[in-house]
């Protein structure tokens, strides 16, 4: 007997847990935080339940089915078009009236669907209780209450859904606007009814009077006599109630929403404020909010270079002491030299290098990123990001990209106007990654201090923010205002950072090491082979003549595009240690990282690039990040020698 | 006897202090059916439940041109001061 297919979307607000419950319904690892706008794209995973094979959708967070931003027409495209067999709308229990208004529009799309109301251990918090049963009984939809974090609902929820499915949806019944409002869009329905539509009739005209774009497209293709009519008829309702009809038809969809949510919950006030509250209060705070801002990333930087470096130190010495146990098994024949310093010279230099600051990184990033800071932080520098022709969200994929460029490009969706995105993905591969980051700490904070490590961090913040006003000239534009839902604080879930930040380094270990053990022998082969040194002397004129830098540099910035750091991985493969002072001056160590830190994107950030803004920007970007590190750097490596702060 | 005196004011959302509130009257940007580069922000506010007649309360006013932070329909949403502008509110005091 074949298994008999289902497909079911989870749709909802932004940040309310759909990801969530994605990931514990298909086991999958979506990318879940506490900021709104994390899932840009539609992803399936699939699960086997009562004889079902079921599809799990996860969409984009939407706070209505409008097609403004891309997150709408993703998520919009879907229900309407691939009319999945159920809709598990999850909603926010904390922010009710909201979460409704979103609701009563899936009702109006005549979607099968239940609610997962969501976060009720938060909303209990705020001091909000809710009348599931009255909820239920007053949109005709079934109701599951959830926990997603603690899986708490969840096996209750996808019974539901089945059961729902196999009884065959009731379709929900629909609201009732106003009397004058409701005659026209009778009006409209009827003369929709001539034409063969995709949509249900009744939401297409109330969608004509809402002023959608698509829509008004769609149905001008069919017969822009029709549209003629919603004009008059939307015209009509504007005189009645002297604002723009789309005005009239949301207000008054929002009052359904707000007197459902009164009818049903009841909030008890709080008498003492909430910490969150507080913290909340503190990091948006008119001047405290800038240092605290400043002391959580010195801080951030601080403990990670004091982890990394401990760790490092200790497999450091564990590692390299079996060397010797090598020389025994293969002797000293180019076996060895092939095993040894091909594949685990750059092995181990990936493991005492990188992974020791990594690991910490990627971990307070996430628990960054689960607290809700991240939102603040985009608050305190809208006007900063103004500056670029951006607004404040756009810091959020630029922290992001902290950790990694590549979900950061992807993340540039949440700006609104391409040009935006554009300009944020720019921003974004300047920014250095966790891989960069082991290359700043590992070599400059080991060798030089932390102090000159910092300098690297502030140097590129100070580039940043100059290239972006840059881009910003070269693409004019008034940026789009910020308009961001503000996230409660939440305490970090222990286990799902765990999860999140082993799935993170998964994918590190996964791309990482087969790379360099690939590099590794490469490199090996040109050695043996005696390329190396034509192709070093080949780029010498920038690497030592213009930069300052060691011949052998020129090899390692090659291998370095496929994974930044492999710049440092392959160097202590050549030299065939991770005492870097032994080749390099401190002052070659600064101009080297500086030049690490900017030269061009990674390949994966580069194919990320091209997947968002197309290959001719991405060509630009890289070229022009290419030409601004040979200067900076070169300019770097006089002006330092000059001032005679580093020896050389 | 004293008496009060209940005067009602339209002013933009950014005339507010923190802990002020006020009800939305409109939002003053170009709308309707024309297809205005204001169109979508402002859909996405009203979509948002900044519909005329609900009430809202500064939490937060940022210096510096800075963005304003509101208490709406049990929520808080930041608005960038620029759009703040547009948003008129109805002020008793
Ligand atoms: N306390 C609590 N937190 C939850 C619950 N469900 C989700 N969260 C948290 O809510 C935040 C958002 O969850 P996501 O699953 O990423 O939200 P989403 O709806 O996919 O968000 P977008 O993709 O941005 O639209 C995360 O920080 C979760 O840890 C819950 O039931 N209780
Ligand atoms: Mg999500």
């Amino acid at each position: 007997m074949t298994e008999k297919k289902l497909k079911i979307a989870l749709a909802g607000n932004a940040n309310v847990g759909k990801s969530v419950i994605f990931n514990q319904l298909t086991g999958l690892h979506q990318h879940i935080g506490n900021w709104p706008g994390k899932t840009v794209e539609k992803a399936e995973g699939t699960l086997h339940f009562k004889g079902y094979t079921i599809d799990i959708i996860d969409l984009p967070g939407i706070y209505s089915l409008s097609t403004f931003s891309l997150e709408e027409i993703v998520s919009r495209e879907y229900i309407v078009d691939e009319k999945p067999d159920l809709v598990i709308n999850v909603v926010d229990a904390s922010a009710l009236e909201r979460n409704l208004f979103f609701t009563l529009q899936l009702m109006e799309l005549e979607t099968p669907l239940i609610i997962a109301l969501n976060q009720i251990d938060m909303a209990e918090k705020k001091g909000i209780k809710i009348d599931l049963k009255r909820l239920g009984e007053k949109l005709g939809v079934s109701v599951v209450p959830t926990i997603a974090i603690k899986g708490k609902g969840i096996y209750e929820l996808l019974e539901k859904a089945v059961e729902v499915i196999e009884k065959g949806a009731a379709k929900p019944s629909a609201i009732s606007y106003g009397e004058e409002i409701e005659e026209r869009i009778r009006r409209l329905t009827e003369a929709l009814g001539k034409i063969r539509l995709k949509y249900p009739a009744r939401w297409t005209a109330i969608k004509l009077l809402e002023g959608d774009e698509q829509v008004k497209k769609e149905i001008y293709d069919l017969s822009p006599e029709i549209l003629q009519v919603a004009e008059n008829l939307a015209r009509e309702i504007e005189e009645i109630h002297g604002h723009p009809c789309p005005t009239v038809v949301v207000s008054e969809r929002y009052e359904v929403a707000g007197k459902i949510a009164r009818e049903v919950q009841q909030i008890l006030p709080r008498i003492k404020p909430q910490l969150g509250e507080r913290l909340h209060e503190v990091t948006i705070h008119n001047i405290l909010g800038y240092p605290i801002m400043i002391l959580i990333f010195l801080g951030i930087f601080n403990v990670i270079f004091m982890l990394g470096g401990y760790m490092s130190e200790i497999l450091n010495g564990l590692l390299y002491g079996y060397e010797p146990l090598f020389e025994n098994l293969f002797g000293l024949n180019p076996l060895k030299e092939i095993i040894w310093g091909g594949i685990m010279e750059g092995v181990i230099a990936n493991i005492t290098i990188a992974l020791p600051y990594i690991i910490p990184f990627y971990l307070i990033l996430y628990v960054l990123e689960d607290s809700g800071y991240l939102a603040r932080a985009a608050f305190l520098t809208d006007t900063l990001m103004h500056k670029m022709g951006l607004h404040g969200k756009a810091f959020i994929p630029l922290m992001l990209g902290y950790g990694c460029n590549v979900p950061a490009c992807l993340g540039c969706r949440i700006m609104e106007t391409e040009r935006e995105r554009l300009l944020a993905g720019f921003v974004v591969t300047l920014i250095p990654c966790a891989a960069r980051t082991t290359v700043i700490l590992g070599l400059v904070g080991s060798f030089l201090g932390l102090h000159w490590a910092l300098t690297l961090y502030a140097i590129n913040l100070i580039i940043v923010f100059l290239l972006g006003k840059l881009a910003f000239k070269v693409l004019p534009g008034e940026p789009t205002a910020l308009i961001m839902e503000m996230p409660d604080y939440r305490l970090p879930h222990f286990k799902t950072v765990i999860k999140q930040t082993w799935f993170r380094l998964e994918e590190f270990l996964k791309i990482s090491f087969p790379l360099i053990i690939l590099s590794g022998l490469i490199i090996k082969f040109m050695e043996i082979f005696n390329l190396l040194e034509p192709i070093s002397r080949f780029l010498s004129p920038v690497t030592v003549t213009w930069l300052g830098l060691p011949e052998i540099t020129g090899v390692t910035l090659i291998f370095g595009i496929l994974r930044k750091e492999l710049t440092l991985v392959i160097l202590a493969t050549l030299l065939g240690t991770t005492n870097f002072q032994e080749a390099l001056t401190p002052l070659q160590m600064f101009v080297f990282t500086l030049v690490v830190m900017l030269y061009v994107p990674c390949v994966a950030t580069i194919a990320a690039c091209i997947k968002e803004f197309g290959w001719k920007k991405a060509a630009i970007i890289s070229l022009l990040e290419i030409i601004l590190t040979i200067s900076v750097g070169g300019l770097a490596y006089r002006i330092l020698a000059i001032l005679n702060l580093l020896e050389h | 006897m004293l008496t009060l005196e209940v005067v009602e004011m339209e002013l933009p959302l950014t005339a507010l202090r923190e802990g002020e509130s006020g009800v939305i009257t409109s939002i003053r940007a170009s709308f309707g059916w024309g297809k205005g580069g204001g169109y979508g922000l402002q859909k996405r506010l009203m979509d948002m439940g900044l519909t005329p007649g609900t009430k809202i309360t500064v939490v937060k006013s940022a210096p510096f041109h800075g963005p304003i932070e509101i208490n709406v329909r049990g929520y808080r949403l930041a608005i960038g001061r620029g759009m703040a502008e547009k948003i008129l509110v109805e002020v008793q005091k």
